[in-house]
């Protein structure tokens, strides 16, 4: 009996034992690796940052996981997105586009080459364009890939794309980041299709991919055989740290030299930091505006006076300033001035004015009756919902001002927070009073927003179908993506973005920013012009 | 005994099962679109079309029952499917990222262990002592404080104002700390609270009565006796939270940067990526079961009276 129990508990202790020692093995071998790691990493001249999710393969022909920013480090465009929408030529030096806005000729620069060392010419421009053409279907979303009809390689440094039909901001989509960037040879899998992944990220970038752990941190390294001005910092260390908080108290405590972004930190964080005058920070020029769109096949909003009224009845600037810290700044265009075309936008601008809202609404035929605070018409009651995405705060905190303020005009706003993904479901099928959007920024705009107002599907074409001008719209839309001629698209963008505005369905809120905080010792940070793209091209740190 | 074993093995095919046909209806009842969510996530707006060819390209385009077969069938395989983000292998994505949960769960079950057993014990044998009231504020201060919260009160401490700990990351043993007392602490308020009322429950038994009148030794009663039978509830709790540690460990792991899968889940979720969810879910379903197994078989060679108990009654 005695030895039973003996052997029992011989056995629980080694169960503890084992526990124990899994558990210590766990940290002894993982600190080795770690003691080599930093031993490398301090002695340079390196910039750390924080991002929330992991860089991911690397790809540059595929969206998710990949990062923007990541993407952009090691992969160049033919041409780059310059301040003001100007476009200039990157890994096309020139290029030349045929009278009938078909025919794209490029000339490519000479002397770049790949991080392996091999040269970047027609060749790899053409197979790269081709692997991306076998998905057609993932990357139609960028209005001119699916209206490519030839790749062609003209000489060893000319290559020419041609067209099915004429289509303007060709030019200004090659500046995106994916999926029209540039794998070096080496970097193709076998069977040469990269949509199921990549041999390696070899790119003509100033960056390279230098150690990387999954979910931890990526290291980029400068590319020596970069044909550019090499960067400043020789580092670039990206630590994975998917919490707001954490990356604000790791920036606290020297971790980071840098926190950069849309929405990265709280703006709380963000101002309280700033108070400190401990730390350098930046706000970026607009990169997109926040817009209420409000769906006219309602009833009760297919009434222009009802949309005015609703636009004069809140506290724009008041709204702004308070639920963003004045961070971002009050609107008055439904796309920021600082767009190709867009500012010349022609359209009143509209204050807070509480009379002429309640005028409005009046003339409108909504009353209110003796005793009740909502307003009323052939016995229905003004009543709306506005939908918003409950990850984000801000969304929130403007539906809630919304509320408050429209109630004064006896008008019911009812709020519901939903999943990102259930706003744009509910947005594209149309079910919705109001909701909040915001445009997609430099270098997609203004051609895809007034795209995707047109097109069937999306909500805006539906949610703006009261429009007396609709159809007149759409076919402006048609027009301005095909014509050749620079001042007719201008004149083009200037009616249609005024249109859209002046009927008011489309209201615009804020002009989002992004935001930087970084430590004493670094300098020169500026925020690059395309909303996508990597800054650290001319930051440096100083030791 | 063995016949106990064999029936409790056999009891987790059924509730394995049911687990994997609550996961999937409850992850096909989602109102979001999956494909529609891969689009969203990468600031894409899809047309139908590319909504329909990743339909297509998931498998969502079939009935549900083939949907669900197919899974199962391929879940026996040990196949879990692939990540519809990643494009990898789900079961390579989360084995790759296990070891580092596994590490952070074993390492506060051991904070948890070596904190709530002497506190615990001490506070029942010296009821209403300075150290049960300690243990006391304890629990308190575990039971009601959110982890998340935790967390970031420890960073801000022991990290940003002391600097003896780093904030986020992996390596050395340093960075373990913070994350597994953090994850500990819960299970230490619930534990030293057990204990406690399991040693004060076992002081009034007849058996102790009998020890002391025999004139055996208060140290060894104590010791041998009355820990040995108190401690077997703890374990039983131990058992059934090692599953809610791996899942507890979700938001601990958010907080500290920790390169487990917990937090993969919660970009999963986020992503609408159901073969993760799916494997994510299922694993733990799996851990759940056999760690309350393994639990089952320990406190049978602790206290034989368990599977005895069954016998006598067949």
């Amino acid at each position: 009996m005695a030895n039973k129990i003996y052997k029992k508990r011989i056995l629980l202790i080694s169960v503890m034992v084992l526990t124990l020692s899994i558990a210590l093995l766990g940290c002894s071998s993982e600190s080795v690796d770690n003691s080599n790691e930093s031993s490398t990493s301090e002695s340079e001249n390196m910039i750390t940052f924080a991002w929330p999710r992991d860089v991911g393969a690397l790809n540059p022909h595929v969206y998710n996981p990949n990062q923007l920013f990541a993407q952009s480090m090691v992969y160049e465009p033919l041409v780059s997105y310059q301040d003001g929408g100007e476009l200039k030529g990157h890994l096309a030096e020139t290029w030349e586009i045929s009278e009938d806005g078909t025919e794209y000729v490029f000339n490519l620069r000479q002397g770049v080459k790949f991080s392996d060392g091999t040269s970047f010419n027609a060749e790899i421009v053409k197979k790269n364009f081709d692997t991306i053409l076998t998905n057609v279907d993932l990357h139609s979303w960028l209005g001119f890939i699916p209206k490519i009809a030839q790749t062609e390689v003209v000489d060893e440094y000319t290559f020419k794309l041609t067209l099915k039909e004429s289509y303007y901001p060709t030019i200004q989509e090659l500046a995106v980041v994916r999926p029209v960037r540039f794998l070096g040879e080496a970097g193709f899998p076998e069977d040469g299709d990269t949509s199921n992944g990549i041999a390696k990220p070899v790119g003509t970038g100033p960056w390279v991919l230098d150690e990387y752990k999954v979910d931890e941190y990526a290291i980029f390294k400068r590319n020596d055989h970069y044909w550019g001005e090499l960067p400043n910092a020789e580092k670039i260390q990206v630590k994975v740290i998917p919490d707001a908080e954490t990356r604000v108290l790791a920036f606290e405590k020297g971790d980071l030299d840098l926190i950069y972004g849309e929405g990265v930190i709280s703006l709380d964080a963000f101002k309280q930091l700033e108070s400190t005058e401990n730390y350098g920070t930046s706000v970026s020029e607009p990169v997109a505006t926040r817009q209420l769109v409000m769906n006219t096949n309602k009833e009760q909003l297919s009434d222009e006076r009802v949309r005015q009224a609703l636009h004069y009845g809140f506290n724009k600037e008041a709204m702004v300033e308070g639920v963003t810290s004045g961070l971002e700044e009050k609107a008055d265009y439904i796309l920021p001035p600082n767009f190709p075309y867009t500012s010349s936008v022609d359209v009143t601008t509209v204050d807070y004015n509480v009379e002429k809202a309640n005028q409005l609404l009046e003339e409108a035929g909504w009353k209110l009756p003796e005793g009740k605070n909502v307003r009323e018409k052939d016995g229905k009651p003004l009543e709306f919902e506005l939908m918003y995405d409950s990850a984000e705060s801000i969304q929130k905190l403007m539906a809630e001002t919304l509320q408050s303020e429209w109630a004064g005009l006896g008008v019911k706003l009812n709020i519901v927070g939903v999943e990102l993904t259930t706003q744009v479901e509910r947005f594209k099928a149309n079910e919705f009073d109001m909701n909040f959007f915001s445009n997609y920024g430099a270098p997609y705009d203004p051609h895809t927003f007034v795209n995707i107002v047109a097109t069937e599907g999306f909500g805006f074409r539906e949610a703006i179908s009261s429009y007396p001008n609709k159809d007149e719209l759409l076919n402006q839309i048609a027009e301005v993506k095909q014509t050749t001629d620079e001042n007719e698209r201008q004149q083009l963008y200037t009616t249609i973005l005024g249109s859209l505005q002046e009927q008011g369905a489309i209201v615009p809120i804020s002009y989002i920013k992004k935001i930087a905080i970084y430590q004493k010792n670094v300098s020169n940070f500026t925020f690059p012009a395309n909303r996508d793209e990597h800054p650290f091209t001319g930051i440096s740190v100083n030791e | 005994m063995g016949t106990y074993v064999f029936k409790r093995i056999i009891t987790i095919i059924p509730i394995f099962l049911l687990a994997t046909l609550l996961t999937f209806s409850m992850i096909h009842l989602s109102p979001v679109d999956p494909a529609e969510a891969y689009f969203t996530t990468a600031h894409i707006q899809a047309t139908d079309e590319m909504l329909e060819q990743k339909r297509q390209e998931f498998g969502l385009d079939q009935p549900l029952l083939i949907q669900y077969v197919n899974a199962l069938i391929k879940i026996c395989q040990f196949d879990f499917g692939i990540s519809y983000v990643t494009n990898k292998p789900v079961w390579e994505e989360i084995t790759t990222r296990l070891p580092a949960t596994i590490q952070l769960t074993l390492g506060s079950l051991l904070i948890a262990i070596l904190v709530s057993v002497p506190i615990g014990f001490l506070a029942g044998i010296r009821k209403n002592s300075v150290i049960d009231h300690f243990s006391r504020f304890l629990s308190f201060i575990g039971a009601s404080i959110p982890s998340f919260w935790l967390g970031y009160l420890f960073i801000f401490f022991f990290s940003v104002k002391l600097d003896l700990f780093p904030v986020e990351g992996t390596g050395t043993w340093k960075h373990l700390i913070l994350p597994s007392v953090t994850l500990a602490f819960p299970l230490i308020a619930l534990y030293t609270r057990l204990l406690r009322a399991s040693v004060l429950e076992n002081l009034q038994e007849p058996y102790v009565l009998f020890a002391r009148t025999r004139g055996i030794h208060e140290r060894v009663i104590m010791g041998k006796h009355v820990l040995r039978i108190a401690i077997s509830p703890m374990i039983t709790g131990l058992g059934m939270n090692l599953g809610n540690l791996l899942t507890g460990a979700i938001i601990v792991e958010v907080v500290f940067s920790w390169p487990g899968f917990g937090r993969y889940f919660i970009e999963a979720i986020f992503n609408r990526d159901v073969p993760v969810i799916q494997g994510y879910v299922l694993l733990a379903a799996g851990i759940f079961l056999i760690s309350n197994l393994i639990v089952d078989l320990i406190q049978m060679l602790i206290d034989p009276r368990i599977s005895r108990k069954g016998r006598q009654y067949q």
